[in-house]
């Protein structure tokens, strides 16, 4: 007896890169001479064990195996490339893997464009009956969720108007409306979050937190979204080049991925003082930014301390220094400003050292700009945007996934009560 | 036990099968393959002056045409038939199966958007085709019924109907099996090889001057007849004319080998399309 509902074994899929033109007749007879009739086993060991050599492929996917139980919700993350939307496809049965075989049970719908099957000159209605026969929906179906498509759409007046004379909020609407009510046993679904506005997006995720939860049905979710991903699955894999880099708690695999994309240090530093920016007074030497955490491999987010360590060759004496450390936004608001206090100069390398609390910055990328300062009075120099710095996002329990406004996000307890 | 056991079972395998052909899953799509064909009609004939009207016109201006030159300027016989009744018959019928194979040919080129997004028994699509073509046919065909009808009254034109009326249904049947089995083998040719298509396109112009339509079989000196009859739409087209208007050179041994060349081609057409429907969408 097994339980899962789909078992993905050691599936590989190859793709042939460069134009697929001229002379491919030639060479399809030849491979097929060669393998149908000779019955020589030539196809992909050869170029598997070649791949460095030979640019002309690329490995997709290689050797993914993982399983997924009835009613679970995995998510699927990794950069742009890494072969998500490939492993999609093959599930979905559009491409064919190179390698390896899926079993799985029952009726599967996927997701993978919002408005799959519409055509634009056909009515909403029209579009209604061939998309949803199109993405597997049967016709006692599709009758009976009419309805509930139109009401969720909410486009009622313009059922009977071709599609192209929607504007493209209706049309996505429509669209995900005839998707949302589908209810196959698996559902697959790439990237829908990326179009539509905040609002859609809201509803997207409610629907699908309803197929999920409460009809208890199996979902297999791409997002580049992490937040809903870690908020709509318990599981996720992360594939990274084709390769399956971890497979677990959604929760911990996402944190595991921004670590590894976040993973080199964020450090700036000149071997030589030529090429170094500053003046003859004053020089930057390096600037080292990292989390404080004392788990290894972690990366900035809104809760972590963040460590700004920077180190200045210093060519004058006689006279006191400061330095004004100023944190902006992308958008290039101050987000705050603050000086050290004053040190008598000294030839040699100066250090700056400083710490921003966690649970103040929020979301965002933010630069920083040095000021150094003889005297209390004159400019010695001005390093503008010498660095930047990403903070990553951390959320539990919420049901929001749009962008958290504000430019800064302390950490303030505020009580809600009734009198 | 839990409810997965009770599900039905499916394996994706690396391999294509070639005789793969799943009837059963077509048959559960066969309300998409209704609404495909519905599609056809209300997209080609919304927002147009004459709607479906063109369904009929368009063959009777190309009869117009054909009687005007073939008949009148260049003198080419009809045979025993009133030309109207000769050219219109041939027009419809060509045009059933150049109109059928032309857009099954292209059924990877056209749907490559929705192929790559969405699964379903890619066979829908082509048999989408040959239903839309099937009925524009049938109403042109009433049409002609109509012509004959005016010409028995009117004009003193005598066919003796008799049971070979009955074998129009299978002659249509081998036409569209022939058009969508070469449809489908060049759906699959042309999306690999994308310069084929001008070639079809030529062929096609060819293959209408050795098929009678436009000259009846009658009308072939003997020495070169044999050569249109190597041409296994020939037989049929001299079969329909001789079934519903009584003229028409045809022996059984000759529309054996329509058939015959339907079974093959409709044969190597499942094959390729279920060894190679799969790959293509790696390809285009």
């Amino acid at each position: 007896m097994t339980d899962s509902i789909i078992e993905v074994s050691n599936i590989s899929k190859l793709y042939k890169l460069g134009t697929i033109g001229s002379g491919s007749l030639k060479r399809d007879l030849y491979n097929w001479w060669n393998t149908a009739v000779r019955k020589k086993e030539q196809t992909y060991d050869t170029i598997m064990e070649n791949t460095d050599m030979d640019s002309q492929y690329l490995w997709a996917l290689k050797d993914i195996s993982f399983k997924i139980k009835d009613g679970e919700a995995l998510g699927i993350i990794g950069s742009n490339g890494s072969g998500k939307s490939t492993l999609l496809k093959i599930i979905s049965k559009i491409v064919q893997p190179t390698r390896g075989t899926i079993t799985g049970r029952g009726r599967i719908s996927s997701i993978l464009e919002v408005g799959t099957g519409f055509h634009a000159e056909l009515t909403g209605r029209e579009n209604i009956y061939i998309s949803g026969y199109t993405l597997g929906m049967s016709k006692f179906e599709i009758i009976e969720k009419f309805d509930e498509i139109v009401a969720f759409s909410g486009i009622e007046k313009f059922l009977d108007t071709p599609v192209k004379r929607y504007s493209s909020g209706m049309y996505v609407r429509l669209a995900f409306a005839v998707a949302a009510h589908l209810e196959p046993d698996i559902l697959i679904v790439d990237e829908v979050l990326a179009v539509g506005d905040a609002d859609f997006q809201k509803k997207c995720m409610g629907k699908m937190k309803d197929i999920s939860n409460k009809n208890g049905r199996t979902i297999l979710f791409v997002s580049h979204n992490l937040q809903a991903i870690t908020n709509l699955c318990s599981r996720a894999i992360w594939l990274n080049k084709g390769k399956l880099m971890d497979d677990g708690n959604s929760a911990e695999v996402v944190e595991n991925y921004i670590g590894s994309t976040k993973q080199d240090k964020n450090e700036t530093a000149w071997d030589m003082a030529e090429q170094a920016p500053g003046n003859e007074l004053v020089k930057l030497k390096s600037i080292l930014i990292n989390p404080v955490s004392e788990k290894a491999n972690t990366y900035i987010s809104v809760r972590t301390p963040v460590h700004i360590d920077v180190e200045f060759w210093c060519y004058i004496e006689n006279c006191t220094l400061n330095i004004n450390v100023t944190l902006l936004t992308e958008t290039g608001e101050c987000v705050f400003n603050i000086g050290t206090h004053n040190i008598v100069a000294k030839k040699g390398i100066m250090v700056l050292d400083t710490t921003i609390p966690g649970n103040l910055l929020n979301n965002a990328n933010y630069t920083i700009s040095l000021t150094v300062i003889k005297d209390n009075a004159s400019l010695v120099y001005e390093f503008v945007d010498c660095a930047s710095f990403d903070v990553e996002d951390i959320r539990e329990n919420m049901t929001y996934f749009g962008k958290w406004e504000g430019i800064i996000r302390p950490e303030i307890n505020s009580v809600l009560y009734i009198k | 036990m839990s409810l997965v056991e009770n599900k039905k079972e499916w394996v994706i395998e690396s391999k294509s099968r070639y005789f793969g052909l799943n009837l059963k899953e077509i048959y559960a799509y066969r309300h998409l393959l209704q609404r495909l064909v519905r599609k056809e009609f209300l997209i080609n004939y919304q927002q147009t002056l004459l709607g479906p009207l063109w369904i009929v016109f368009s063959p009777l201006l190309t009869m117009i045409t054909y009687v005007f030159v073939f008949n009148k300027i260049i003198g080419v016989s009809s045979g025993k038939l009133p030309p109207v009744l000769f050219y219109f018959s041939g027009i419809i019928v060509w045009n059933f199966f150049n109109d059928s194979f032309g857009s099954t040919s292209k059924t990877f080129r056209d749907n490559i958007g929705l192929f790559s997004k969405v699964y379903f028994p890619r066979l829908i699509v082509p048999f989408s085709q040959i239903i839309t073509q099937l009925f524009r046919f049938l109403i042109q065909l009433i049409l002609l019924i109509f012509i004959l009808i005016y010409f028995m009254v009117f004009q003193g034109f005598e066919v003796k109907f008799s049971y070979l009326l009955l074998a129009i249904p299978f002659i249509m049947f081998t036409i569209g099996m022939i058009s969508l089995s070469l449809g489908l083998i060049f759906s699959v040719l042309t999306a690999k090889y994308r310069d084929l298509a001008n070639l079809v396109d030529m062929l096609m112009k060819v293959l209408m001057f050795i098929t009678p339509v436009i000259y009846p079989m009658s009308s072939v000196s003997e020495d070169i007849r044999w050569f249109v009859q190597l041409n296994p739409l020939a037989p049929l087209f001299e079969f329909f004319r001789l079934c519903l208007l009584g003229d028409g050179i045809v022996s059984a041994s000759q529309l054996l080998y329509s058939v015959g060349f339907m079974a093959i081609t409709a044969f190597f057409a499942i094959l390729i399309f279920n060894k190679q429907g799969s790959k293509l969408i790696d390809v285009i």
